[in-house]
């Protein structure tokens, strides 16, 4: 019947406006009896009071105040304190911006990751801490470690880790260095790391660390890619929940169904490379996320709250 | 007659603008945000402005302006979120002369129709809800909106079709 490619003849039902063979015929197919229940009960429908004069004067209110604001702003002399007072604080945020240090920190079991100003990337380990100030960071990359940490530098100026021990200067390139209390470690994965302590001085290349101990040095080569300490556990920080379990997927190779019905919703922390179970609690029962787990490493999500 | 034309500068007339109107541009915005208190607080924003701008605004013209200000509003302030409106628990006035049966189905259908509702596209949603709530005619909704009949019309057709297909009991 006509009726099917015609994309508006609901509307002409609604409005009255069928004629009487049609709507005739329409009331015979199937949808009809749906369409008309729909339609009873949206008309039963209704939506919150209405307080009209409450309304009214609210929106004078607004006309009002709007008035008052405008004038205000005309009268109003800035009193002479004023300026004393603003010269104060732009010394002050002047002062803090070029004197003040930034500090991270990763408490006893945990890892911190962050970028530096210029995008530089550090992963903090557990029990460590770093700063350096953001002024004029680009042209003097230079911070201050306890403790261990991975750095992947940018390429630009030359980048120095200070530590207690000596000093690890480098041009963009990815290595840790380990500054505990009496041991000093430096690996280097990228690039070309250059370690001074005391009077001793070397040249580290890819694949190659140094451990320096009582001022003797003692070169020796690794195998890894990237520390081990940094790939055991997946870090977040309000990151889409989406992005964490297509992580999850990636990291224990399992297939998670449902995801991209999710609602948007950000997710921070971390789970463990090496705990399928208990990095499923993590990122799923934080989130309120039920889901099922099959003997495939299937994982399926139920439903979201 | 330009003597007899009103001016919206006039409070009476604001006033009576007022009435006429805000109510519907409430809902209108209601439906777009589902935010009852949001949507008033947009409502009253426009009738500021249109207060502000009462000289540039011929009284025929105020209601379109209205819409437009308010609709602009909405999208400027409002992120386009999903929509449930809430359906106030008044005693349906259609149940008391239906079957058990159907009193039965409406009440667990309510619930489905509130989330197939909440899924159809903001611009079928605000065009159905002023046609099926507010009573509003095709042309008044086309005017309000700037659109042609026929595009309400369309709206209307597409977000009965949305809501037949999203309701599971009717795929039985």
């Amino acid at each position: 019947m006509e009726h099917q490619n015609n994309d508006t003849y609901l509307a002409k039902w609604l409005a009255g406006d069928m004629s009487e063979e049609e709507l005739m015929v329409f009331k015979k197919t199937a949808e009809y009896k749906d369409y008309k229940f729909i339609v009873d009960v949206i008309g039963g429908l209704d939506t919150p009071t209405y307080d009209q004069q409450k309304n009214f004067s609210a929106t004078l209110n607004k006309i009002s105040n709007q008035n008052q604001k405008s004038t205000a702003k005309v009268r109003t002399l800035i009193p002479s304190w004023a300026y004393a007072a603003a010269a104060a604080v732009v010394l002050f945020l002047g002062y803090s911006f070029f004197f003040q240090q930034t500090n991270f920190q990763a408490q006893l079991a945990e890892q911190t990751n962050f970028h530096l100003p210029d995008g530089s990337e550090v992963i903090l380990n557990a029990g460590s801490e770093i700063s350096f100030k953001s002024f004029n960071w680009d042209s003097n990359r230079t911070l201050d470690l306890t403790g261990e940490a991975y750095f992947k530098v940018k390429k630009g100026s030359k980048f120095t880790v200070k530590t207690k021990e000596g000093t690890v200067a480098v041009l963009g390139t990815q290595f840790t260095v380990n500054s505990r209390s009496d041991f000093y470690n430096v690996t280097c994965f990228e690039g070309k790391v250059m370690v001074t302590s005391g009077k001793l001085n070397h040249i580290l290349t890819p694949g190659n660390a140094i451990s320096i101990q009582n001022n003797i040095a003692a070169p020796y080569k690794t195998t890894e890619a990237v520390p081990s300490w940094t790939a055991h556990e997946s870090l977040f920080n309000e990151v889409a929940i989406y992005e964490v379990i297509t992580e999850l997927e990636r990291q224990y190779n399992i297939t998670v169904s449902g995801k991209e019905n999710l609602k948007t919703a950000y997710f921070t922390g971390r789970f463990s490379h090496t705990n399928l179970q208990q990095a499923l609690t993590t990122v799923f029962d934080t989130m309120e996320i039920r889901y099922t787990f099959d003997a495939n490493r299937n994982v399926r999500i139920q439903k979201y709250k | 007659m330009p003597d007899t034309q009103k001016s919206v500068c006039e409070q009476r007339v604001f006033e009576e603008v007022f009435n006429t109107h805000s109510k519907t541009i409430r809902n209108f915005i209601y439906y777009k945000c589902g935010d009852a208190a949001q949507a008033e607080d947009l409502t009253q924003d426009a009738f500021v402005k249109l207060w502000n701008n009462c000289a540039k605004v011929p009284f025929e013209k105020a209601k379109s302006y209205l819409y437009t200000l308010a609709n602009n509003a909405f999208l400027n302030e409002v992120a386009h979120k999903k929509v449930i409106l809430k359906h106030q628990k008044s005693v349906s006035s259609i149940a008391s002369h239906e079957s058990p049966e159907f009193v039965y189905r409406e009440k667990e259908f309510k619930e489905e129709l509130d989330r197939a509702i909440a899924n159809l596209t903001e611009k079928q949603r605000e065009v159905f809800l002023l046609n099926r709530i507010e009573n509003k005619k095709y042309k008044e909704i086309a005017e309000m909106l700037g659109i042609s009949v026929k595009a309400v019309e369309k709206r209307i057709h597409g977000a009965l079709v949305s809501l037949r297909s999203e309701i599971k009991e009717f795929k039985k």
